[in-house]
């Protein structure tokens, strides 16, 4: 009897693994992934958000390649994920102007292209991005309010070049410029996206100026930095980054950092992957106007970063 | 010589054997369109590495080849934002950069007896910066990378059937400098101030118009390669070409020049080039994590070169034994 009953029970439980299989194995397209970089926090957020909403439909993950930052390799890597034979390719360009040839050039074999973060200059399927531009205001509204509308601010830069950290300060400065005409930008240097390059910058910002009273620094990484050089110097500055990375978080936690523009990266990524799912599916191939998705950001301060839950933190 | 040339027959049979293994190991490497690419990517790093080649030889080296190809970038980005003089005219003029810092390397290097690395280094530092300064800027005096729509200029990113132009240039370039490295005096010039200069110097050779050369020439190669690499992007960025010496020094030492002089040839450089090609283009294709890719390539260089020198040295002790063999039996034969 009891034995009878453990035979059914593996006869059932391999049919619903089987059903379940041919059920969730619906698609099988191959989809490329070539951030700037893999070896950040926002860019593997995304590769989870992209791999997780793929897995969810019975897809297989993405092919992910590295680019090293630099526009060439991202340009021939392009190249190879349109001989690959992709279907689609999730692109987050290093450049506007540099990736618009790639991305012409796989739409017209017939390869959809989802832009992350960055547009180009050609139209395409679709751009899932950030709104840099808007969000970089946004902190330069609560700097401005948390100053009084008066003191010193520096920015810490992206490369030149690099669209999303050029729009995050134009947004700033625009915003700075018009409402809060008071708070000073009394320097302004590039810190390559890097930790420990932006404690050089702060540095140098903190000797130069005896009253430093507010940072933005354009990505999360920076600010990190800045951070550690303000506390080494003993001096109090207010530090904002941007993206929101899980390690920025709690450091607003502790008290270090004082803000970000925090995205849901895995949602961001999950987004553009269910998009490109839908675009295969539907089969379209010519797209005369780019799709804008707005993932709006959000900022995260001491007061309100709790509310992001551990399954939100990348 | 004849170990030279079986050891190019070995470079070639690896080149093969990979190339093999690669069709059967994915199924979207042995097509047109991937090898085309694959020859376009190596003549991006082939053009530059001609002109590095010559500067081996005279056991001297470039560092400034990255900057060269940014600066130049840079100036073309200049003359299709400001000025409405057609490409064909100010592409030839934009290629002077390359020779004016070619000249500026081989003036310091000749005059003050500065050290190769250190002149190229500090040139390669102050052109990045001078590529930067010359960039487009926007009205907030931000970097702003020119869409490039000149038709004309776009013409050398195109193809020729279903050949990229940057690959006939490429060989028509390797031909013509292979030549004049083995049929002209000024060629052998090349080889004997790299071998050993003093001897050189004795011998009547104008060993300084050597390295003005092959610098000059060095930097012309990149200049080159410039015009190509921002056709092909239709955009000119002012940090084009930099961090590629790298690739463009491994791809002339696979080929064969070492770091000592004196003894290369263009042949070696195009094989070495086609072989780095061949791997970056292969790799992608293995399904392998983008992290473990780079070790990937950099592990399969050391083993090439490894079975490279291994041979070098085992084929002249073959050859000194049987000199030796030869010579005793010699004078044996003699005796009797």
């Amino acid at each position: 009897m009891l034995k009878t009953r453990k035979f059914e029970a593996v006869f059932v439980a391999l049919f619903l693994l089987v059903a379940g299989m041919s059920l969730s194995a619906q698609t099988n397209y191959k989809i490329g992934y070539l951030p700037s970089t893999i070896g950040q926090a926002l860019t593997k957020a995304w590769g989870v958000g992209i791999d997780n909403a793929l897995k969810a439909a019975g897809n297989p993950p993405a092919i992910a390649l590295d680019a090293m930052m630099k526009a060439e390799t991202q340009v021939s890597m392009m190249d190879d994920l349109i001989n690959q034979g992709c279907n689609l390719i999730i692109l987050q360009p290093i450049d506007a102007a540099a990736l618009t040839a790639s991305v012409k050039k796989a739409e017209s074999k017939g390869i959809p292209v989802i832009t992350l973060n960055t547009d180009t200059l050609a139209p395409h399927f679709a751009c899932v991005t950030m709104d840099d531009f808007g969000a970089g205001a946004m902190i330069a509204d609560a700097v401005g309010k948390q100053l009084g509308g008066k003191g010193n601010v520096a920015i810490i830069q992206s490369p030149p070049g690099a669209l999303a950290g050029v729009n995050r300060e134009k947004g700033f400065r625009a915003t700075l410029a018009k409402d809060y005409p008071n708070v000073k930008i009394v320097g302004a240097q590039n810190a390559e996206w890097d930790k420990n390059k932006a404690i050089a910058v702060m540095n140098g910002f903190l000797q130069a100026n005896k009253q430093l009273d507010a940072v933005f620094a354009v990505n999360d990484n920076m600010a990190e930095g800045a951070a550690i050089a303000a506390e080494s110097a003993g001096r109090h500055v207010l530090i904002y980054g941007f993206n929101g990375q899980m390690s920025t978080l709690a450091q607003i936690e502790q008290g270090k950092v004082t803000g970000t523009a925090y995205t849901n990266a895995y949602d961001q990524g999950a987004t553009a992957a269910k998009l490109a799912l839908q675009v295969l599916k539907a089969g379209t191939k010519t797209f005369t106007k780019t799709d804008v998705v707005i993932v709006p950001p959000f900022l995260a301060t001491k007061d309100n970063v709790g509310s992001i839950p551990a399954s939100s933190r990348w | 010589m004849l170990i030279a040339s079986r050891r190019r027959l070995i470079l070639i049979g690896l080149l093969l054997a990979i190339g093999a293994a690669l069709s059967l190991l994915s199924r979207s490497f042995l097509t047109l369109d991937n090898l085309m690419t694959l020859l376009q990517e190596a003549s991006q790093t082939g053009i530059v590495a001609i002109g590095f080649t010559l500067v081996l030889i005279t056991a001297g080296i470039d560092m400034s080849i990255g900057a060269v190809i940014a600066v130049t970038a840079m100036v073309c980005a200049n003359f299709l934002t400001y000025t409405h003089i057609p490409a064909a005219l100010f592409i030839p003029m934009s290629l002077g950069v390359g020779l004016l810092v070619g000249a500026f390397n081989g003036f310091f290097i000749t005059r003050f007896k500065l050290p190769e690395f250190i002149v190229t280094l500090a040139s390669r530092g102050i052109l990045a910066g001078l590529a930067l300064i010359i960039a487009v800027k926007d009205s907030m005096g931000f970097v702003s990378n020119v869409y490039i729509q000149d038709p004309v200029y776009l013409s050398f990113g195109g193809t020729i059937g279903p050949v990229y132009i940057i690959t006939i240039v490429f060989f028509a370039m390797a031909f013509l400098t292979q030549s004049f490295l083995k049929r002209t005096r000024a060629g052998t010039n090349v080889y004997a101030t790299g071998a050993n200069p003093t001897a050189a110097r004795l011998s009547g050779i104008n060993t300084k118009r050597s390295i003005y050369g092959v610098y000059m020439f060095s930097g012309f190669c990149a200049s080159i390669a410039a015009i190509f690499i921002s056709s092909r992007m239709m955009t000119a960025m002012p940090d084009f070409g930099i961090g590629s010496e790298m690739d463009v020094i491994a791809s002339v030492v696979i080929g064969g020049t070492p770091f000592t002089g004196g003894v290369g040839d263009i042949w070696g450089t195009v094989l070495g080039t086609l072989f780095l090609a061949l791997i970056k283009n292969g790799i992608l294709k293995l399904g392998i994590s983008p992290y473990v890719q780079p070790i990937a390539i950099g592990g399969i260089i050391v083993v090439v070169v490894i079975l490279d020198v291994w041979y070098k040295s085992y084929a002249e002790g073959q050859a000194r034994r049987s000199a030796r063999r030869a010579r005793e039996s010699d004078s044996r034969s003699a005796a009797a």
